[in-house]
């Protein structure tokens, strides 16, 4: 038993075939989370009443909940209560023919929407009241306000939070393996299942990621740049 | 609705699985304790930027953070008896591949912590202002003795509610390990299931289980650092 080259390269080609299922939960994920997220802030920062009690409670209940056990615990919900649902609707699908990924979709958005609700309640504390005022002041409503002054501020606060939230949502993509979604690592699996390979097809799937990962890194180190454009603008003048 | 979830399998069934978080602590501690201690040697030399050494460590660091655990826990479980295996043979008379899978994810752990952890702890370390370095070397102390008594105290205050985060996400990360066949809370949770035909109540007891463990850990830790002085004058 050793390191055989020849399926270590079959492996690698298997996993690269696979990764834009996991780019596409990464991706998505992401942005729909990060909607989310600051809609979930922004009514906790506002105290809207109930809401953000309510909120605040499910946020805090639900960081305490791994990833791997909220998406094994609702595959289980969606197998078991499937049927009763699409009878009550009039749903013709079987539940065959419906792919598991929305049900990663689903686990991994409502957990990278509290952790990401978390880092914008933070990005909030970060600007000064007088940026308020200052949109109020020249007749702009509290939403107009909040979108043209106060999210754009944000996000020097928030991008090198994000760099680490996207590439931990890159490595929590792969727990979506455990539900029977194809992604990076079943698909580095693939050639195994007929040569028994099992180190080498994970070290693939590993220098995938890690490849994926390194990029996110480069990228965030551009948008970070970028990003500061206007402080350092404001700044020398 | 009735046949899916019933109250008294629940209960039934809450006491075996909770009796398996001994599985889950026992993971945490060793690879929270070894982990620590890799973290704080791997925190020292990229600090030191010895220069062969500073390259592989972030490389390692890189690798650690790119790559999911559970990607990382599968080579370890595959690649270290193919790779030790003989060694370990001649040397020991150990035959790594009849050593339970819950030491390869201990030593996954392990690793992956010594780069986190090893990270949070350099930024603690260079939080603290070289004036007290300074403050140190002008009443005589040498390099080690101003490093251990003046700059690791001060630094251990940083990192704390750093790793408080971490220390929580390794519990929560322990529910990969029943992938490899260790029967902790949520590998317990599947067997139950399997056996009685009700997986229902399992997984629904291990959330429970996990979420409550989660919440109390942290707020150890917030208590924790609520009540640690750790020296410094209270503020006025």
């Amino acid at each position: 038993m050793s390191f055989n080259v020849q399926s270590f390269i079959e492996a690698l080609r298997s996993a690269f075939k696979y990764a834009p299922v996991t780019l596409e939960l990464t991706v998505i994920t992401f942005l729909v989370s990060l909607v989310l997220g600051t809609v979930i802030a922004t009514v906790r920062h506002y105290r809207i009443p109930v809401i953000s009690q309510i909120l605040g409670v499910f946020v805090t209940v639900y960081m305490g909940l791994p990833m791997m056990v909220a998406l094994i615990l609702y595959n289980l919900l969606f197998m078991t209560f499937y049927n009763d649902f699409a009878t009550a609707l009039n749903i013709s699908t079987p539940i065959s023919e419906i792919n598991p990924i929305y049900i990663g979709f689903f686990a991994l958005i409502l957990g990278q929407s509290c952790s990401l609700s978390e880092a914008v309640r933070g990005a909030f504390r970060g600007i000064e009241k007088i940026q308020y005022e200052a949109g109020y002041s020249i007749g702009l409503s509290k939403i107009k306000t909040l979108y043209r002054i106060i999210f754009p501020q944000m996000v020097p606060i928030l991008l090198p939070g994000m760099q680490n939230s996207l590439i931990g949502l890159l490595k929590a993509s792969n727990l979506v393996s455990a539900i029977a979604v194809t992604e990076i690592m079943t698909g580095a699996l693939l050639p195994s299942l007929l040569y028994y390979s099992y180190l080498e097809s994970y070290v693939a799937a590993a220098l995938v990621y890690w490849i994926i990962g390194i990029g996110i890194e480069v990228l965030a180190h551009f948008a970070e740049k970028r990003s500061g454009q206007y402080l350092r603008r404001i700044n020398s003048d | 609705m009735g046949s899916y979830f019933s109250a008294e399998r629940f209960i039934n069934v809450f006491p075996k699985i909770i009796s398996c978080i001994s599985v889950n602590f026992h993971i945490v501690l060793w690879s929270m304790l070894l982990g620590t201690i890799l973290a704080i040697f791997v925190a020292i030399l990229r600090l030191k930027e010895i220069p062969v050494v500073k390259q592989i460590l972030g490389v390692y660091i890189s690798f650690m953070r790119g790559t999911p655990l559970l990607v990382q826990m599968m080579i370890a479980f595959y690649g270290i008896p193919l790779v030790l295996g003989n060694v370990f043979m001649n040397l020991f008379g150990i035959n790594l591949n009849r050593v339970e899978p819950v030491v390869f994810v201990e030593i996954a752990i392990v690793l992956n912590e010594g780069a986190f952890l090893g990270e949070i702890f350099r930024g603690a370390i260079t939080a603290v202002p070289a004036l007290q370095t300074e403050a140190g070397y002008s009443i005589g102390m040498t390099g080690a003795q101003t490093f251990f008594r003046i700059v690791l105290p001060q630094a251990f205050k940083v990192a704390l509610p750093h790793y408080g985060v971490d220390f929580v996400g390794v519990f929560q990360n322990t529910s990969l390990v029943f992938t490899l066949g260790v029967v902790d809370v949520l590998g317990k949770a599947k067997t139950l299931g399997a056996a009685t035909g009700h997986t229902l109540e399992g997984y629904l007891a291990a959330t429970l289980i996990y979420i409550s463990f989660s919440l109390l850990l942290k707020g150890v830790f917030l208590f924790i650092e609520k009540n640690m002085k750790n020296g410094s004058a209270p503020a006025i």
